[in-house]
């Protein structure tokens, strides 16, 4: 009865999981090799290229150093030799805690990404679509669904074709068709903040605790501009299931185009969400030592770098997805349209290959960007990252709904949307830019030992005792 | 009274005769010399201490000799004017030092002297930046047999002449003399007559140069890297003060220190080269125990509990079997804590101080020219080898109203009546102060308890041993042949894991802390009445004479 | 600390910022350009990166380059140090133990029994090279010191000649320290060598 409703195949999922696993952890380990490797050809230097596979093999000598290709094989092997250093003084229940959290929900975030082309799951029911008929279970491909909205039965048709969970289509997600999508996404990427907030607060170190203060701070006020921009979205494709929304975008072209000041926001947001350069403060060494991996070392300090990488990869896919059009790419998917589909055909093997390259290329192309943003912006200070915040990205997100719910209202056209979007977003900025140069700016600094040295009538000067502090 | 004007500065001196160096010492004026030596005649040779003379008269007008005066040759009276900074007289002593250069091989950087040479504080001082000497040095060929204990560097040799005049007014021996003239001049010796005298070395002290070095120091150390402290030679009761010169608490020589009270300025070979025990890489480092099957080393708590309880047991019966043998190479707070100790147990036990090592008769200096000592003695090397014996004496006579000796300890081993005997020691392997005989004696003693710096025959006979720290490694006063208490300071740490004597008396006493021979001199100053004048706990820089003094 | 005059104060306002810069976006524009061009210009090797391969490409040192001590040999190949301590008590690092002994040549008076500088503890400021009035030790090029353990790199008087006799071979480091000798005490007794202008320098 229970599996009749829930199309869930344990063995698949079992692989599925293994292998973005794999995956996942093998792209951290080079994304931290592709990070050096960027950081010195932006710096005009060579970066790692000592580190290679020695097999002993005269024509595999190429392999000696290529690329510094086995870096992240010797930092892994590097790291789980180190002597672990556990200091006396830590809370020893939340340390050990915090690094498996922080790699934990990032990797649990992984979940319902998909990085290739899922097919889309059919609603149950949709008022929008008119009044189907409740069914049983799921349709799971075309056939089932024009089967469906014809009225019939889809058992009856199931009998004869391919279903939705049956192994005959590739699901690039390890949970696929989860309605509340990227809202799972957001609520496990919170829960990633508890790994940095324990792991400052269990080593009982001032500089730890201080970078996980900033980080829980920082944290939750980046999620609410996030949240705005993402919302957009749900108001324009009617659906939080991101196979949907990427299905959306393959049919009336991306997001990024309706909404580019949305997609701004998220693409900051997620720098944020990150603690990715301009907006490290949590682990800033100037400051606070190392922030709240101060205290960490061997595995456990590899775990945290492991849970901030991994997020990376997350949020670059779920940037893709929501406004990239994930696997979609005009003219090239456009073409592979009349392959059909059905999991035997080797055209389908090739169309899926295709599709997930591009989905992944674009998920490559974001990270790349993180990487070349962080050798271009400086860290800001931390009342510069709040003001940002609040000042600036919450008023933005509220125009940019506004103006996304305005253009779903009022605008029929595709391209009249694109038009009004695009003159909406730069109005916005310019408001929000032109507003906040009327704010009035920092206050000015005075020396303390200037007041001290003031005569006593000075001081009840409310204006100069505002700017004492 | 007699006012004298240094500089403008008014200096009062009294009815003293002094020479313009003195004066201007007076004044916190240096007047620089060589040549002149408060212990030497005045010779005048040296020509560094020109200075401008002149005389107020009675009216206040000052009149200045028109020449430069040599200073040392030059007595002060009442109204006499010296003025050191006057440009006649800056002059001439640029113009003397370039001189005492132009032979000078300035090899500063081997000298041993570098650092303490009266040469380059002057030059440094006084002097020319730059020579103007184009010709070819003076090299004449060093003289490294000059004596047993001295060696000369001949080149380096300004000709002062201090070294020939104390070797004639205060040893007495004449060895050594001036040969050659002018530019050639040269000290040297007679053939075949070395400069062997008891206070030879006093010479490498006097020398202002390099040219005289002491063959025991020669090299060892650069003097800038040694770290000095006042102390006293214990080699004799004479007492001489003296500086200790360590590095890295490692003791590398002993100068004489001047002290009026006790000998003067100089201080005889024997006591000068006595600190080479100190530096023995025999001595004692552990406490022994003596078991069975041999000694072996014990722990410091362990040793300490160990001769408290055997004294404690043989106390018990009866405290007359237990004996105390002060050395008298204890400092006065060490024998102090060790009789209070031994008297914290029982009235009866009996103290006694230990033997003196005497040879021969006390040696007066200056000879005369057959060696027999001349009549006004200048300086006196004692018979009795060891520093403190008055002070011991005085503390064992305050402890032990019926006195006893060490004889009677003798007697008492010989009769078995002595079971438990605490024997220090702290003699220097020159001159033993047990024989062969006596340690045979004390064997006989069922618990022999032995102090003592290094093995000897006692030592070898002895229950427990407990290492004794050298003199230049504790604090403590001594009092001399006159009565004379001088305190020391400790110049070195002690050996690794090493306990201080007074420190061992202390912790067998249960008194708490470390020792702090201020606190202890302060002690005895009250309880004795003879030593009262220790009461201050101070000393000064050159002791206080005490009421046991003859 | 006294208070700060008023009259003494400067104040400095906060720059005005543009509508361009108050937005951020062109600015950030400027920034992804500068850093991009450089990525490109690596990636087509255009740009000329400074880094050298070390094993296999040696680098060039300028010759007053301080790296490992030597000690230096005299015209007859004996050492040349006269054991003066003068490097020891420059050397901030206290890291030069000597023991002097009386010379076994006729011609100088004292040298180094034992020399020995620890090479980690050294902190290669050249102080000892400065100190040394007769050229005896002075600093190489020699750069990549490497030991098995604490007293592989504690140098002895054998181990800083052969550093000497090394960098001589090599041509890499002459001998740089030309000021002169030690005083006629340094020299053959009579040998005429010394001028009073080299002793008195």
């Amino acid at each position: 009865m229970l599996f009749d409703l829930i199309p869930f195949s344990f063995l698949v999922t079992i692989v599925t999981i293994g292998i973005v696993f794999g995956a996942v952890l093998t792209a951290v380990g080079y994304s931290t090799l592709l990070e050096r490797k960027v950081s010195a050809w932006v710096q005009d230097r060579v970066g790692p290229n000592r580190t290679g596979f020695d097999l002993g093999q005269p024509w595999l000598s190429f392999l000696k150093g290529f690329f510094g290709l086995g870096q992240p094989l010797a930092d892994g092997v590097k790291f789980l030799l180190k002597e672990d250093v556990v200091p006396g003084h830590v809370d020893r229940v939340f340390y050990f805690l915090a690094p498996m959290i922080a790699v934990g929900t990032a990797l649990l975030a992984m979940a319902v990404v998909s990085f290739g082309d899922t097919p889309v799951a059919p609603v149950l029911h949709s008022s929008s679509e008119g009044g189907l008929k409740a069914q049983r279970m799921f349709p799971a491909t075309k056939t089932e669904l024009a089967a469906m909205k014809n009225g019939t039965n889809i058992q009856e048709v199931r009998d004869g074709a391919k279903s939705y969970e049956s192994l005959t289509t590739i699901k690039f997600a390890i949970a696929p068709n989860v309605d509340i999508g990227f809202l799972f996404v957001f609520a496990v990427g919170g829960l990633a903040v508890y790994g940095i907030v324990l792991g400052g607060w269990s080593s009982n170190n001032k500089y730890s605790l201080l970078g996980s203060l900033r980080s829980s701070a920082q944290v939750i006020s980046y999620e609410i501009p996030m949240g705005l921009s993402v919302l957009g979205v749900l108001v324009m494709v009617g659906s939080l299931n991101l196979e949907r929304i990427v299905d959306w975008q393959a049919r009336h072209g991306w997001l990024v185009a309706y909404q580019p000041l949305a997609c701004l926001l998220f693409l900051i947001s997620i720098f944020a969400e990150c603690n990715r350069l301009p907006f490290d403060l949590p682990e800033c060494e100037q400051e606070l030592v190392g922030g709240y991996h101060t205290e960490y070392s061997s595995m456990k300090f590899a775990l945290f770098f492991l849970g901030e990488y991994t997020h990376m990869i997350t949020t670059s896919f779920l940037m893709a997805a929501l406004f990239l059009g994930g696997w979609n790419l005009p003219f090239v998917t456009d073409a592979l349209k009349a392959v059909p589909e059905g999991f035997p055909d080797f055209g389908y093997l090739i169309c899926c290959a295709v599709k997930a390259a591009i989905f992944c290329g674009k998920m490559g192309f974001i990270i790349g960007l993180f990487m070349v943003v962080r050798w271009t912006i400086l860290r800001f200070k931390f009342n510069q990252l709040m003001s940002l915040a609040w000042k600036a990205m919450m008023p933005l997100g509220v125009l940019s709904l506004v103006g996304v719910a305005a253009s779903r209202q009022f605008i029929e056209p595709d391209y009249a949307k694109l038009i009004f979007q695009f003159l909406w977003s730069f109005a916005s900025l310019l408001l929000v830019g032109v507003a906040s140069l009327m704010l009035p700016g920092e206050p000015q600094r005075v020396p303390v030992n200037l007041l001290r040295g003031r005569a006593p009538s000075a001081s009840s000067s409310p204006e100069l005792s505002a700017k004492a502090w | 009274m007699a006012t004298v004007l240094v500089n403008d500065i008014s200096v009062d001196i009294g009815d003293e005769k002094l020479n313009c160096v003195q004066a201007a010492q007076r004044a916190g004026v240096t007047i620089p010399h060589y040549c002149w030596h408060p212990a030497l005649s005045v010779v005048a040779s040296c020509r560094m201490c020109l200075v401008m003379v002149g005389e107020k008269k009675p009216d206040g007008s000052i009149a200045m000799q028109p020449k430069v005066v040599p200073g040392c040759q030059t007595p002060v009276k009442d109204g006499t004017v010296i003025q050191t900074m006057d440009p006649m007289a800056t002059t001439a002593q640029k113009a003397t030092l370039e001189n005492l250069l132009l032979n000078h091989p300035l090899d500063c950087p081997v000298c041993d002297k570098a650092g303490e040479c009266l040469l380059q504080d002057y030059s440094f001082k006084f002097g020319n930046a730059s020579s103007r000497m184009v010709d070819e040095k003076n090299t004449p060929p060093n003289k490294p047999d000059i004596g047993a204990n001295v060696s000369l560097f001949t080149d380096r040799c300004i000709m002062c002449s201090r070294c020939v005049r104390f070797t004639r007014e205060v040893a007495g021996t004449a060895e050594l003399h001036v040969v050659q003239r002018g530019n050639h001049s040269e000290i040297d010796i007679f053939p075949g007559h070395p400069l062997d005298n008891k206070l030879a070395t006093n010479v490498v002290d006097l020398c202002p140069v390099g040219a005289l070095a002491s063959k025991d120091f020669l090299y060892k150390q650069r003097v800038w890297n040694l770290k000095t402290v006042n102390s006293v030679c214990t080699g004799c009761s004479t007492g001489c003060s003296i500086h200790l010169d360590t590095n890295k608490d490692v003791v590398y020589r002993l100068r004489p220190r001047f002290n009026p009270r006790a000998q003067g300025h100089f201080m005889c070979d024997e006591g000068r080269l006595g600190y080479h025990q100190v530096n023995s890489s025999q001595r004692f480092r552990k406490p022994l125990e003596r078991g069975e099957s041999g000694t072996r080393p014990i722990e410091w708590s362990a040793a300490v509990a160990s001769v408290d309880r055997g004294f404690r047991q043989v106390s018990g019966v009866d405290p007359g079997n237990a004996w105390f043998v002060l050395s008298p190479f204890l400092t006065l707070e060490e024998a102090w804590l060790l009789a209070s100790y031994a008297r914290s147990v029982s009235p009866f036990v009996r103290i006694v101080s230990g033997p003196v090592p005497r040879v021969g008769e006390d040696d007066t200096y200056p000879k005369d020219r057959k060696g027999r000592p001349a009549s006004n003695i200048k300086f006196t090397i004692r018979a009795e080898k060891c520093p403190n014996r008055k002070g011991v004496e005085t503390i064992v006579s305050h402890f032990q109203k019926t006195p006893l000796s060490f004889g009677d300890l003798l007697q008492a081993c010989d009769a078995g009546s002595a079971h438990f005997v605490y024997v220090t020691g702290g003699y220097s392997s020159a001159h033993p102060g047990f024989r062969v005989d006596d340690a045979d004696k004390l064997s006989k003693v069922p618990n022999l308890i032995v102090h003592d710096l290094m093995p000897s025959a006692l030592t070898d006979r002895a229950n427990i041993v407990i290492p004794s720290a050298a003199f230049s490694e504790k604090e403590g006063t001594y009092v001399n042949h006159a009565g004379l208490a001088q305190s020391t300071v400790a110049g070195c740490v002690p050996l690794r894991g090493m306990r201080t004597d007074g420190q061992v008396f202390l912790d067998l006493l249960g008194r708490k802390g470390l020792v702090r021979a201020e606190e202890i001199r302060k002690e005895i100053g009250k309880a004795v009445s003879v030593l009262a004048a220790l009461a201050q706990g101070s000393t000064g820089e050159f002791g206080v004479f005490t009421g046991s003094g003859s | 600390m006294p208070a700060i005059a008023e009259k003494n104060v400067r104040w400095v306002k906060h720059p005005k910022l543009s509508l361009a810069e108050q937005i951020y976006l062109p600015t950030i524009a400027q920034g992804m350009v500068t850093t991009i061009s450089h990525l490109v210009k690596t990636l087509t090797g255009t740009n000329s990166i400074q880094t050298q391969q070390y094993p296999e490409q040696k680098p060039s040192l300028p010759p007053h380059y301080r790296g490992v001590h030597r000690l230096n040999r005299d015209e007859q190949g004996r050492v040349k140090c006269v054991s003066c301590y003068m490097c020891s008590t420059a050397c901030p690092a206290n890291c030069i133990d000597i023991v002097a002994a009386p010379s076994p040549w006729p011609d100088r008076e004292k040298y180094p029994e034992l020399f020995v500088i620890d090479e980690l503890r050294c902190i290669y400021c050249g102080m000892c090279e400065q100190a040394c009035p007769v050229d005896a030790i002075e600093l190489t090029t020699i750069f990549d010191l490497t030991g098995m353990s604490r007293e592989d790199m504690m140098f002895d008087k054998e181990k800083l000649l052969s550093v000497f006799d090394q960098t001589v071979a090599m041509g890499t480091d002459p001998v740089r320290t030309k000021g002169g000798r030690l005083s006629v005490a340094a020299e053959p007794a009579g040998s005429g060598l010394t001028t009073s202008s080299s002793a008195q320098s």
